[in-house]
């Protein structure tokens, strides 16, 4: 369980370095501009970030979680819309849930 | 919240030279930006209401659920923070995670610099305090074709953020009165939507590269370091095998997508 306070604590900390991120860029360039070498960076790390979890989540779970994420890539590979990758993860992961349940 | 569909400022660097024309922040601009997303901001509605559900699931209360979204008001990151949303919280790791997710506003805010910052410090603040992905992409389109109304992207913010939170609200309720939430499939939601931004993001070997590193990086650390922490250690890993490849040739920079 988490409790009231630190629950909102973490959301406005959280909300703090959000809101930072989005004006941080253009509050640098202020003084000294943005090196391409640090923009690959910060691109890759966010692209980097989202695949950790993945693969960390895909690492924790079974073969349900594994497949899921496989579907969602398919279509994501085939058709380009994140959101309808999402929608068949979701029905695939449910279905299987129904199936085993 | 941040759609995938958008492409980052190419070179951002590059742009520092805003033309002459003095730059505003106007209520006109704001209704402008408003009504020039009306179309896209319908595709954040599933986003939303996968959110609010899935942080259900994940033991916030409908308050802090909602919270969150009207707060942080970034998609990808709130997923990643519920998914590490345990008591007692992890703070620095929460903190660093959505850092992480978020870093690429960095670049969008550098991008727009040219024209924000010509701004007073009020307006400048309000111009940046809801930048994204989409409002962002077409701001600076259209100002970098001589169009001077940052009200633009708090209009095209504003739309966003109303958007994200009532399917933020539809969500939460959603979930609220399900019963068993893994029938609908909610618990691999966050996953597959940054598996498939990652699919999105990859357009060649130098951003695949990064993202291999990553990924092996947040396996190999996974037993070693404390929850969240494999995958701080594969994002900075990530971050600095892409700063570290070579350049690349101006013309063949492709857009990435992803949130």
């Amino acid at each position: 369980m988490v409790d009231a306070s630190s629950a909102y604590l973490a959301i406005g900390l959280m909300a703090l370095v959000t809101l930072g991120t989005r004006i941080g860029g253009a509050y640098v360039m202020r003084f000294v501009p943005l090196s391409a070498r640090v923009e690959r960076f910060l691109e890759a790390m966010s692209s980097s970030v989202l695949a950790a979890i993945v693969v960390t989540f895909v690492a924790r779970g079974s073969l349900r979680e594994l497949s899921a994420v496989a579907v969602a890539i398919l279509v994501m590979v085939a058709i380009r819309s994140p959101v309808w990758a999402m929608i068949a993860a979701m029905a695939f992961a449910g279905g299987w849930s129904m199936l085993a349940g | 919240m941040d759609l995938p569909e958008t492409s980052p400022p190419a070179g951002s660097s590059n742009t520092s030279r805003a033309s002459s024309a003095l730059v505003t922040l106007t209520y006109e601009g704001v209704v402008r930006g408003a009504r020039r997303l009306v179309p896209v901001s319908v595709f954040v509605i599933p986003f939303g209401i996968a959110y609010g559900v899935a942080a259900i699931e994940a033991g916030l209360t409908v308050d802090q659920a909602i919270a969150m979204s009207a707060f942080m008001f970034a998609g990808a990151s709130q997923f990643a923070a519920i998914d590490l949303w345990q008591g007692p919280l992890p703070y620095l790791s929460l903190a660093l995670v959505v850092l992480a997710v978020n870093a690429r506003h960095l670049i969008l805010g550098a991008a727009i610099s040219p024209y924000v910052n010509q701004l007073p410090p009020g307006r400048w603040f309000l111009a940046l305090c809801l930048l994204s992905d989409v409002n962002f992409a077409d701001s600076y389109k259209l100002m970098k074709t001589g169009y001077r109304d940052a009200g633009l992207i708090l209009g095209g913010g504003l739309l966003m953020w109303v958007t994200w939170l009532a399917a933020t609200i539809v969500g939460v309720f959603a979930g609220a009165i399900a019963t068993n939430l893994d029938y609908l499939g909610v618990d691999v939601v966050m996953a597959a939507f940054f598996g498939a931004l990652t699919v999105g993001s990859v357009t060649g070997w130098r951003t695949g590269l990064p993202v291999l590193v990553a990924c092996g990086v947040a396996l190999l650390t996974m037993p070693l370091l404390p929850s969240g922490w494999n995958i701080i250690a594969a994002a900075l890993a990530g971050g600095v095998v892409g700063a570290f490849l070579p350049a690349e040739d101006k013309g063949e920079r492709e857009p990435t997508a992803h949130g």
